[in-house]
C-alpha cells in the first residue's frame, strides 16, 4: 500500500501516532488515493465559501456600522458607536424594538400553544398517520410572501371567512386590516402559521421518545389526560420545549416577507418589526451605515437567543 | 378523529383552500360569491398571471435559481462531508461551528452586507449571484446533514473497496453517494426549497424586473395593483406552490427530513 511508503517520510523527532481506538486504527489517510492533503482539498471549497458568504459579510456589517456619510454615496468617515447612539436615542427605532417584542411574544405563546395541542394529538393519532404528517407539514413549502396572501384573503374585511364566520353569529365583520391591535394579531397568526410545522415536529419527536411507562404509572395513580399531559408529558419534553421555543423566536425575531406582504408595517406603524425598519433604513431612507448597525443589533439578539438555546438544552442534556 | 386533529386539519389548510377557491373565481364574484365553491369555476385568473411577463420571467429565474442552488450545495457539501465523516485532520473542529452559524447568521442580517457587496462587485441583477448567496446560508446545514449520513456508512465496505483497488472518487460515486440517496434528495428539496421560497436576499440583490424571483414578484404584485386584483393574487401565490404539489405525496418524507435538519439537533 501506499500508506507504508508514505510512513518514513515523517520527520523522526514526531512520536508514532497513538492509536486511540480500533477504529483509529485504519487509518483513512493511507487509503488508496489519499495523501494528507486530501481532506483539506475536499472540505477547502465549502470551508472558503462558508467564510466568504456568512463570515465575512458580520465582519462587514460590524465594520462598517463604525462609519458614517454624510449623504448617499458620500465617502464614509469613522463615526465610532455614533450609530449605535443614534439607534438607542431614536423613538422610531425604539418603537420598533417593542413592536417585535410585542411580535415574538405574541408568537411565543400562540406557536407553542397551538404546536403543543397538535403534537400531542398527533401522537395519538394511531390511524391515517402519513396523511396528519403531509398535512402538518404544507405551510412549511409556502413562502412567507404567499402565505401574507393567504391571510390577506382569509381576513379581507368585505369578503374574508373570518368575517362571514363571525357575521354567522350576527356581529359586524372586523376591519382587521385597519385596527392596530388586529392588524398584529394577523399577522402572529400567519407568522405562527409559516413556522408551526417545524415546531410540532420537533415536539413530536420529543413525545414519541416518552417511555410508555411513565403515562401507564401516571394512569395506574388515577391521573386524568390534562394532568397526565402536565404533570408527566409536557417536563419529560422540556428540551424539546426549548427548541421549538427558539425556533419560533428566531423566525419571528427575523421574519420579513410576512410582515412586509401582509400588512407592510402599518397600520399607524402597528406591525413596523425590526426587520421592517431595517428594509426601511436601507431600500426606503438609502442610510446603509444605520442599517448595518440595525443588522448588527439583530445579530446580537438572535446571537443571545440562540446562545440561550444551547446552554438550556444542555442543561436538559445533562439533567436527563 | 379527535378534535385537535380535526383542527389541526383546518388550522393549515383552510388559508390554502380559501386561496385555491378564489383562484377560481372572477373579480367580481369575489364578493358577490364569498361562499367557499366558486359558482362558475374559471381559470381566468390564472390565464391572467401566467400572462403577465412579470410572472413567466420570475418562474424561469425561480426554477433556474433552484436548481442551480440544489447542485452548488450538493457540490460543495458531499466532498466537505465526505472529509469531515472519513478524516482525522485539522479543521475538523469547524465542523461543530457549521451546527450553529445558520441559526446565528438568518437571511436579515446579510441582506444589508451582500447588497454592498454585489453593488461593489457589479453582480446585482444576476441570477448566479443569487445561486452563491443561497448556498452559502444553505452550506452549513447540508454538510452537518451529510456528515451524519456519510458516517452511518459502515467502514469496512470502504476498506475493502480499497482493498480492490478502487480510489476515492470510485468509493464515493460507487458506494457513498448511491447508499445516501435519500440524503441526497433532502438536501437537494431543502437547497431547492430556500431558494424558490427565499424573498429577503432576493429583494436586496435584484431591482430590475425580469430578474427577480417569485416571491419578490409576488409582493410587487400586490402593491402595485392600486385596485386589488384578489382572484389574480390568489392564482399566483397557488402557482407558486405549483411544483411542490406535483410531486408532494412522493416528497413528503424528505421534507420532515428536511424540516428537522434544518433546526433541531
Amino acid at each position: 500500500m501506499r500508506g507504508k511508503a508514505a510512513r518514513p517520510s515523517r520527520r523522526p523527532w514526531q512520536k508514532p501516532r497513538k492509536l486511540k481506538s480500533n477504529t483509529d486504527a485504519i487509518d483513512l489517510n493511507s487509503l488508496i488515493g489519499h495523501s494528507r492533503i486530501t481532506p483539506y482539498i475536499l472540505s477547502g471549497p465549502a470551508i472558503i465559501a462558508v467564510s466568504l458568504l456568512l463570515a465575512l459579510p458580520v465582519v462587514y456589517a460590524a465594520w462598517g456600522s463604525l462609519f458614517n456619510a454624510e449623504f448617499f454615496g458620500a465617502p464614509p468617515e469613522f463615526a465610532g458607536i455614533q450609530n449605535y447612539i443614534n439607534l438607542f436615542t431614536d423613538p422610531d427605532f425604539l418603537w420598533s424594538m417593542s413592536r417585535s417584542a410585542i411580535f415574538i411574544l405574541g408568537c411565543l405563546i400562540v406557536g407553542t400553544v397551538l404546536a403543543l395541542t397538535f403534537a400531542f394529538a398527533l401522537n395519538r393519532a394511531a390511524k391515517r398517520m402519513r396523511f396528519f404528517r403531509a398535512v402538518t407539514i404544507a405551510p412549511y413549502l409556502v413562502s412567507g410572501v404567499a402565505a401574507a396572501v393567504m391571510f390577506k384573503l382569509l381576513f379581507n374585511q368585505d369578503f374574508g371567512q373570518v368575517n362571514q364566520l363571525i357575521e354567522v353569529f350576527g356581529l359586524e365583520g372586523l376591519p382587521w386590516f385597519a385596527n392596530p391591535t388586529f392588524a398584529m394579531i394577523v399577522v402572529i397568526l400567519a407568522q405562527v402559521w409559516t413556522d408551526l410545522p417545524l415546531s410540532i415536529l420537533i415536539l413530536l419527536g420529543g413525545l414519541q421518545t416518552i417511555d410508555p411507562s411513565y403515562i401507564d404509572a401516571a394512569k395506574v395513580d388515577g391521573a386524568t389526560g390534562w394532568s397526565r399531559a402536565w404533570y408527566v408529558s409536557i417536563p419529560l419534553i422540556a428540551p424539546q420545549l426549548a427548541i421549538s421555543t427558539v425556533w419560533l423566536s428566531y423566525g419571528t425575531l427575523t421574519s420579513l416577507g410576512v410582515v412586509l406582504a401582509l400588512t407592510g408595517g402599518g397600520p399607524q406603524r402597528a406591525t413596523q418589526t425590526l426587520p421592517i425598519e431595517l428594509y426601511q433604513t436601507v431600500f426606503v431612507r438609502l442610510e446603509t451605515h444605520q442599517a448595518l448597525a440595525i443588522v448588527v443589533v439583530v445579530l446580537v439578539l438572535n446571537a443571545l437567543l440562540t446562545l440561550g438555546y444551547v446552554r438550556m438544552s444542555r442543561r436538559y442534556d445533562v439533567a436527563r | 378523529m379527535s378534535v385537535p386533529l380535526a383542527l389541526l386539519v383546518l388550522w393549515t389548510l383552510v388559508p390554502m383552500l380559501i386561496t385555491l377557491s378564489i383562484s377560481f373565481k372572477s373579480r367580481g364574484e369575489v364578493f358577490s360569491a364569498p361562499a367557499l365553491l366558486p359558482p362558475n369555476p374559471t381559470l381566468d385568473a390564472y390565464r391572467e398571471v401566467l400572462a403577465r411577463s412579470g410572472f413567466r420571467g420570475a418562474a424561469i429565474n425561480s426554477l433556474i435559481v433552484g436548481m442551480g442552488t440544489a447542485a452548488l450545495t450538493l457540490a460543495l457539501a458531499v466532498p466537505a462531508a465526505y472529509a469531515f465523516a472519513r478524516f482525522r485532520f485539522r479543521g475538523r473542529h469547524l465542523l461543530l461551528l457549521f451546527t450553529l452559524l445558520p441559526r446565528l447568521i438568518p437571511s436579515l442580517g446579510l441582506m444589508v452586507p451582500y447588497y454592498r457587496f454585489a453593488v461593489a462587485l457589479g453582480a446585482l441583477d444576476n441570477r448566479l449571484t443569487l445561486v452563491v448567496a443561497f448556498t452559502g446560508t444553505l452550506l452549513p446545514v447540508s454538510v452537518w446533514l451529510l456528515v451524519g449520513f456519510f458516517q452511518q456508512i459502515p467502514r469496512e465496505i470502504e476498506e475493502a473497496a480499497n482493498v480492490d483497488g478502487t480510489n476515492m472518487f470510485k468509493r464515493i460515486r460507487y458506494i457513498v453517494l448511491p447508499l445516501t440517496v435519500p440524503a441526497l434528495i433532502t438536501i437537494g428539496l431543502l437547497a431547492f426549497r430556500e431558494a424558490w421560497n427565499e424573498f429577503n436576499l432576493v429583494l436586496a440583490l435584484t431591482r430590475t424586473p425580469g430578474k427577480r424571483t417569485l416571491p419578490y414578484e409576488l409582493w410587487l404584485m400586490q402593491d402595485s395593483t392600486g385596485f386589488a386584483n384578489y382572484p389574480a393574487e390568489a392564482a399566483f401565490a397557488v402557482l407558486t406552490l405549483v411544483p411542490f404539489i406535483l410531486v408532494y405525496m412522493r416528497i413528503e418524507r424528505y421534507v420532515v427530513g428536511g424540516i428537522t435538519a434544518g433546526a433541531t439537533k
